[in-house]
C-alpha cells in the first residue's frame, strides 16, 4: 500500500520545459519575425500569448499541488483538479502491460517515467508517470504484480517459499558482441552513414560555399588513383564503425527476463525503455523475417498486448524479443518464456487450387499501370517500347510474390491452439490460443464456393486491433476452424 | 460450411424485402434527381464535352447498380441467417460474398433495436450489436423478435469471463 502523495517535484521543472519547447515557435514568430509589426493581429496575438503562457505557467504549480495519486491493494486512485475534483480508480486486474522509459533528461536527474496501460481506448487510457524516481517505480511495479501484497501477513511460510520462487528472475538472453554485429548487418545501419555525411557536406556547403572553394582539390584528388582507394577505404570502415556503434546504441543493452508470472524486456543505451507483461496477458506471439533475416537464419519474436505500445508521441518497438535471434533460439525462448504456448512445426500447406486463385485474381495495381502507361507510352533511356516491357517485368513480380505467398502459407489447428504463417517477402507465423480470440469470421466468394476454399480471419485485442487471417484454405478446413473457436468454452472462465 | 454443427436457421421477417426495395428505390429516386439536375444543366450552359460523357457514365453505373440493388434485396433475404446461445451470435449472410461470423456472448459490449421510418412502416426493428472489435447489425426483424432478441442478448451478454 502506497498511502496518498503528491507527484515527483521534478515533474514540475518537466512541465515547464515542454511548455517552453511547445512555444517557442510561437514566441519567435511574435517576437523575432515579426518583431517591427504593428498589425493589431500581432499585437493582440502577443498580449494573448503572454496571458495564455501565464496561466499554463501558474497551473503546473497548482497542478503539481492539487494532484496526488494512492495504491492500495487492488487498485490505482489518482485524485485531480483544482477546482473541479474528481478520483479515478483503475484497479490493477485491468493493467495489460507496463512501459518504462528514461529519456536523457530523465538520467541527468536520476528519475524515469512509467506507465501502467490498459486496454481501453480514449485518452484515460493509461495511468502515467512522467517523472517519478527509479526506486519509486520500481515499487510501484512491484505492487501491481504481486497478488500477495494484501494478505501477506496471514500468509504460511510455504506460502511464503512460493512468493519467493514466484519473484525469481532468469535471464533469457543477452546480445553477445557476435549479436551485435549480426544486427548491425542484418539491419544494414552501415548504408545510413553515406547518405548521413552527404547531408551534412550540403549543410556546411550552405553555409561555408565549401564547393565553390574547393572545386580544384576534386580533380586533383579524382587524378590519384591510390588518394581515391584510401578515400574508399577509409569512407568503407567508417561506414561499418557507424553501423555497429548505431546498432550498439539501439541494441546493445538488451535484455529478455522472466519471473514466474511476468516477461520484463529492457534496452537502450542511451535512452533506455523497459517493457513488463503478465504472461497470460499475452494476446498472441508473432515471429517476422524479412528476406535477409531468413538468409541469416535470424528472427524477431513480438508479444501482441492489448495496451498501448508507445510513449506519448513515439511508439516505441518494445514488445519485440531482441530482433535478431537466432531463429532456433527465437523458438527456444518462446517455450522458455511461455511455457504454456506450444509451437507446432509441422504445419498443413494450401491446396495447389489456391493457387490458381491467387494467380488469376486480378492485380489493380497492374490493371492501373499499365492502362496509364499504355497511354502516356513514355520512353525510357532511351527505348520507346519500355511501356510494355515496364508493364510485363511488373506483371512477372507480381506473380512471383503471389507464388512466394502461396509457397509461405501454411496453419493449422492444435488443440487450444490457432497457428498460421503468412507473407511473400517478409513472413509472419501467428500463434494465439482460442481464449484470446476474441472474434472469428469466415467468407466466401462466388470463386472460392466453386473450387471448395474459404477465407477465415482471427480478431486479437491490440492497440489497434489485430487482424489476422488465410486465404483460400479448404473448406472442410473452415469448417473445423469455427467448430475450433465454438471450443473456447472449454477454457473460458466465468465471473 | 456447417457440416460439423449447426449452422444458423433464424431468419428476417419476409418484410425485409420490402423494406430494402424501397429504401435502395428511394436511394436511386434521390440519385437520378441529382444526375437529372446536372444533365439538364451540361444540356443548358453547354459544359466541356468530358464532363457530359463522365454523367452518362454515371448514369449507366446508377442504372445497373439500381437494378443489382433489388436482386441484391431477395439474395440477401434469402441467405440471412443467426442465431443466438448462450455464448454465442452466429450471424451469415450473402450469396455471392458469403460471410459467417461467431462472436462470443462474454465480448459484446452493447446491444441496441433502432427503427426507420420505412421499418416503422412495416412493425419492423433492426438490432445493433457492438463488440471491442466490431459492430454488427441484423436488419429488419419483428419489433416484438427484436425487442426480446436484444433482451437476451443483454442477459447473455452480461456474463463476463475472467481476464486473467
Amino acid at each position: 500500500m502506497i498511502p496518498a502523495k503528491r507527484y515527483h517535484p521534478l515533474l514540475m521543472l518537466f512541465g515547464l520545459w515542454s511548455l517552453l519547447k511547445n512555444n517557442f515557435f510561437i514566441f519567435i514568430f511574435l517576437f523575432v519575425i515579426k518583431a517591427r509589426s504593428q498589425s493589431p493581429f500581432i499585437i493582440y496575438g502577443r498580449i494573448l500569448f503572454f496571458i495564455v503562457f501565464g496561466v499554463a505557467f501558474i497551473y503546473i504549480f497548482l497542478k503539481w499541488f492539487a494532484h496526488k495519486y494512492e495504491l492500495d491493494g487492488r487498485s490505482f486512485h489518482l485524485y485531480k483538479g483544482i477546482f473541479i475534483k474528481s478520483e479515478r480508480t483503475i484497479p490493477f486486474s485491468k493493467i495489460q502491460n507496463v512501459n518504462r522509459h528514461t529519456s536523457l533528461f530523465h538520467r541527468l536527474f536520476k528519475v524515469t517515467s512509467i506507465s501502467f496501460e490498459t486496454g481501453m481506448t480514449g485518452e484515460e487510457a493509461a495511468v502515467k508517470f512522467e517523472v517519478v524516481s527509479q526506486l519509486e517505480s520500481l515499487r510501484m511495479e512491484q505492487h501491481i504484480t504481486s497478488e500477495v501484497n494484501d494478505n501477506a501477513m496471514n500468509l504460511s511460510p510455504s506460502e511464503m517459499v512460493v512468493a519467493k520462487v514466484d519473484s525469481i528472475r532468469i535471464i533469457h538472453f543477452k546480445p553477445m558482441k557476435k549479436d551485435i554485429l549480426n544486427a548491425s548487418f542484418t539491419s544494414l545501419s552501415f548504408l545510413v552513414f553515406i547518405p548521413l555525411l552527404l547531408s551534412f557536406y550540403s549543410k556546411i556547403d550552405e553555409i561555408l560555399h565549401v564547393e565553390k572553394e574547393t572545386a580544384g582539390i576534386f580533380f586533383y584528388i579524382i587524378s590519384s588513383w591510390w588518394i581515391v582507394t584510401t578515400i574508399v577505404v577509409v569512407l568503407i570502415m567508417a561506414s561499418v564503425a557507424f553501423g555497429i556503434a548505431r546498432a550498439f546504441i539501439k541494441y546493445g543493452k538488451y535484455e529478455i527476463s522472466s519471473d514466474r508470472n511476468r516477461i520484463y524486456i529492457t534496452k537502450g543505451v542511451i535512452d533506455e525503455t523497459a517493457f513488463s507483461i503478465a504472461k497470460e496477458k499475452v494476446q498472441a506471439i508473432e515471429i517476422k523475417q524479412s528476406i535477409l533475416k531468413r538468409l541469416l537464419g535470424l528472427a524477431e519474436v513480438k508479444l501482441t498486448c492489448a495496451g498501448s505500445l508507445s510513449f506519448g508521441e513515439e511508439t516505441l518497438e518494445i514488445n519485440s524479443l531482441y530482433p535478431f535471434l537466432p531463429v532456433q533460439r527465437a523458438y527456444e525462448m518462446v517455450s522458455e518464456i511461455l511455457p504454456t504456448y506450444e509451437v507446432t512445426p509441422k504445419m498443413k500447406r494450401l491446396p495447389k487450387k489456391s493457387l490458381w486463385v491467387r494467380l488469376f485474381s486480378p492485380s489493380w495495381i497492374w490493371v492501373i499501370t499499365t492502362a496509364v502507361l499504355f497511354y502516356f507510352r513514355p520512353a525510357v533511356l532511351g527505348v520507346e517500347q519500355a511501356w510494355w516491357i515496364v508493364s510485363a517485368a511488373l506483371l512477372l513480380m507480381i506473380i512471383a510474390i503471389r507464388w512466394l505467398d502461396f509457397i509461405h502459407t501454411k496453419y493449422i489447428l492444435n488443440n487450444r491452439f490457432i497457428q498460421y504463417k503468412t507473407g511473400s517477402l517478409t513472413t509472419s507465423l501467428f500463434i494465439s490460443k482460442r481464449e484470446k480470440v476474441i472474434e472469428v469470421k469466415v467468407t466466401r466468394t462466388i470463386f472460392q464456393k466453386w473450387l471448395g476454399l474459404a477465407s477465415i480471419e482471427t480478431i486479437n485485442r491490440a492497440k489497434p486491433l489485430q487482424h489476422n487471417g488465410i486465404e483460400d484454405v479448404p473448406v472442410e478446413f473452415a469448417d473445423s476452424f469455427y467448430k475450433w473457436y465454438m471450443g473456447r468454452r472449454n477454457e473460458i472462465e466465468i465471473e | 460450411m456447417y457440416s460439423q454443427m449447426n449452422g444458423p436457421q433464424k431468419r428476417l421477417s419476409k418484410d425485409a424485402v420490402k423494406v430494402w426495395i424501397i429504401s435502395e428505390t428511394i436511394t436511386s429516386i434521390i440519385g437520378f434527381i441529382t444526375l437529372g439536375i446536372f444533365l439538364y444543366l451540361d444540356y443548358r450552359f453547354s459544359w466541356k464535352e468530358w464532363i457530359g460523357w463522365i454523367l452518362k457514365g454515371l448514369l449507366l453505373i446508377s442504372v445497373l447498380s439500381a437494378v443489382w440493388s433489388w436482386i441484391k434485396s431477395f439474395l440477401l433475404y434469402k441467405s440471412w441467417r443467426y442465431d443466438v446461445s448462450e455464448e454465442f451470435l452466429q450471424l451469415k449472410s450473402g450469396v455471392l460474398y458469403e460471410k459467417h461470423q461467431l462472436v462470443p456472448m462474454t465480448k459484446i459490449q452493447s446491444v441496441a433495436t433502432n427503427q426507420g421510418p420505412v421499418l416503422r412502416k412495416y412493425g419492423l426493428c433492426s438490432v445493433s450489436i457492438e463488440t471491442i472489435a466490431s459492430a454488427h447489425a441484423i436488419p429488419a426483424l419483428p419489433k416484438q423478435t427484436a425487442i426480446e432478441l436484444r433482451n437476451q442478448i443483454a442477459h447473455y451478454a452480461k456474463i463476463k469471463e475472467v481476464e486473467p
